[in-house]
């Protein structure tokens, strides 16, 4: 056996850990509940909601549904596959593997941005089929580009937050707890403009809360959302997506120095 | 060019600091190494023995990088295991074995190929090299089988699969028969044989004294948190007194015939045991001098009296320097 060194390619280790997701899904069908019954009832809730608030506001109740169901299934699957890699035990060969742990999560997130990109395109069905009729767009081009943005301002926050994960077992009680206080504190649902103005600060800490306002400035014409206006969301959501990314990048090291220092890799 | 020690460690420590409870739970400290010293020479097997909790998987951990040390040094294969963790990863092997670090819900092909890319094995030559392990530990047939339909010995052999997978220079085995069936056991000695074959520096765990004594030239026994003992198996024995060893069993003996035993040529080291009833006194010896006879004839008027005669076994060697280290 001859011991030959190879080269670790980062991006190899980032799509084998997208392919592994896949396989434990599809392996696993407890996973049908977030990711394809509940983007139903969600459209059928936000449909019944705005039905006579106008046309516009159809689109607006696919995108306040739609990340509902996208916000849940990529902040909690990605931090819950780390979980799970703790129940199985795998956490420990994974992170004495020579790839930094960092694009290893990038996988597993990219999964489940794509897996929430199936609930928010079962919404937009759920809508069409109540309504009848397709939403109306204002610019469809700038949404689609705008839409894939929103995506990644929530696969950075899920990227920080499976870092939790990691970090301890407990990660889980953080988590559920913060969920429904994500979806309503980044205005998933409902702009956070109608808020309590204390409570707006807080939201604005998260990507999501200016990309999804941007999003409905663009695609809602008469919409009113943050006051800045349009341009201002989509800045502030490059700006704190960035942030997160930059604090993922470091944040990875520590919390792997942490677990190897701690010895808890292999608790859950 | 010196080719480096495959382990060096020096007053390694390891310490656990944990508490139970959420807010004001009690805080404990574990102990887990208290100053090892230890060095391996690449190229050969290296046995590690020691009861549940010396320290032995605390220690496999440190030097395959998955823990820090809390003091001391470590290197594996010439380099420091904190500070070139990044080298070291796809150089060494870890196999920790048990029911629990495989992705039960997928097949064995998967598990491997999924791994085979954390290690960066070459696109072009992961099946074959996938097909390749799992005909070695003998899973070709159930390859594409979901991994929770295996039994606890073919889990093992995935194990081992992944641990050698990316051909490491030195692998790491804790307990790798622990819980497996004779026939199970059997196999997975003989595959570790053939890694060693192949040139695999081999770190072995184990707290089974025929699978040390079959597998390993040399070894250390660890109890406590430190290397009690460590040298060959025919030093070991004289260690704890000689390569012979008789022993008496009857219903009680009087102290003044246990000193009797203790004066009789050649003994160098007398246990005496409770069983029950009856009393075993376990003599070690360093030469042919006294036999069986001797010791009969020195316990007269014990109608019970059995003496037997037997080769200091490595278990003896293991029982002796724990029960030293515990005293």
């Amino acid at each position: 056996m001859a011991h030959v060194t190879p080269t670790v390619s980062r991006s190899r280790a980032t799509s084998a850990s997208l392919r592994l997701s896949v396989l434990m899904f599809l392996a696993d069908p407890q996973w049908l509940i977030p990711s394809m019954i509940a983007p139903v009832m969600f459209g059928l809730v936000a449909f019944e909601l705005f039905r006579g608030a106008g046309h516009y506001y159809l689109t607006y109740a696919i995108l306040g549904a739609g990340m509902m169901s996208m916000w849940g299934q990529t902040l909690y699957g990605s931090g819950w596959a780390i979980g799970q890699d703790r129940e199985f035990g795998t956490l420990e060969p994974t992170i004495g593997a020579p790839t930094p742990y960092l694009y290893i999560v990038f996988g597993r997130v990219l999964w489940n941005v794509i897996s929430g990109l199936i609930g928010g395109a079962i919404v937009y069905v759920v809508v069409l089929v109540a309504a009848g009729t397709p939403p109306p767009v204002a610019n469809p081009l700038g949404f689609v580009v705008l839409f894939v943005f929103v995506m990644l301002t929530l696969a950075s926050v899920g990227v920080v937050f499976t870092a939790a994960w990691v970090y301890t077992r407990y990660a889980g009680f953080i988590q559920n707890v913060g969920e429904f206080a994500f979806y309503v504190g980044t205005g998933c649902m409902f702009p956070i403009v109608i808020l309590p103005f204390w409570t707006n600060p807080i939201g604005l800490f998260f990507p999501p809360t200016w990309a999804l306002d941007a999003l409905r400035y663009l695609s809602i014409p008469g919409y009113v959302g943050f006051s800045w206006g349009f341009w201002w969301d989509v800045l502030g959501a490059v700006a704190t997506t960035l942030a997160y990314l930059a604090v993922a990048g470091t944040i990875f090291h520590r919390v792997e120095r942490h677990v190897l220092a701690s010895g808890d890799l292999s608790w859950y | 060019m010196t080719i480096p020690p495959a382990v060096e460690v020096h007053d390694l420590t390891r310490v656990f600091e944990s508490r139970k409870g959420f807010l004001f739970g009690e805080h404990t400290r574990t102990e887990a190494l208290k100053g090892v010293d230890l060095t391996v020479e690449q190229g050969s097997i290296f046995g590690l023995l020691g009861p549940n909790g010396a320290g032995k998987t605390t220690l496999v951990k440190i030097l395959s990088t998955l823990l820090l040390p809390s003091g001391g040094r470590a290197a594996v294969l010439g380099h420091d295991v904190t500070t070139d963790a990044e080298w070291l990863r796809p150089r060494i092997g870890l196999v920790l074995g048990g029911e629990r670090g495989l992705y039960n819900r997928i097949n064995a092909r998967d598990n491997l190929r999924y791994f085979a890319d954390l290690y960066g094995i070459p696109g072009s030559e992961r099946e074959e090299r996938i097909r390749a392990v799992l005909q070695r530990v003998g899973l070709t047939e159930s390859a594409d089988r979901r991994v929770e339909e295996y039994s606890r010995g073919m889990k093992q052999k995935l194990h081992i699969a992944r641990g050698i997978l990316h051909r490491p220079q030195m692998l790491f085995l804790d307990e790798p028969t622990i819980g497996l069936d004779p026939k199970s056991a059997r196999e997975t000695r003989k595959l570790v044989r053939s890694l060693i074959a192949d040139g695999v520096t081999i770190f072995l765990t184990t707290h089974y004294m025929f699978e040390a004594e079959e597998l390993c030239p040399e070894l250390a026994v660890m109890s406590k948190g430190r290397i009690v003992a460590r040298d060959t198996i025919p030093k070991l024995r004289q260690l704890v007194g000689g390569d012979r060893t008789l022993e008496a069993e009857a219903y009680g003996f009087e102290d003044a015939e246990v000193d009797a035993l203790r004066r009789l040529p050649g003994v160098s080291k007398l246990v005496s045991e409770e069983y029950g009833p009856r009393t075993r006194l376990t003599l070690r010896l360093q030469s042919l001098e006294t036999t069986p006879g001797d010791v009969s004839a020195t316990l007269p008027g014990h109608s019970e009296l059995t003496v037997r005669e037997r080769r200091t076994s490595l278990e003896d060697v293991y029982l002796d320097l724990v029960e030293e280290e515990a005293q």
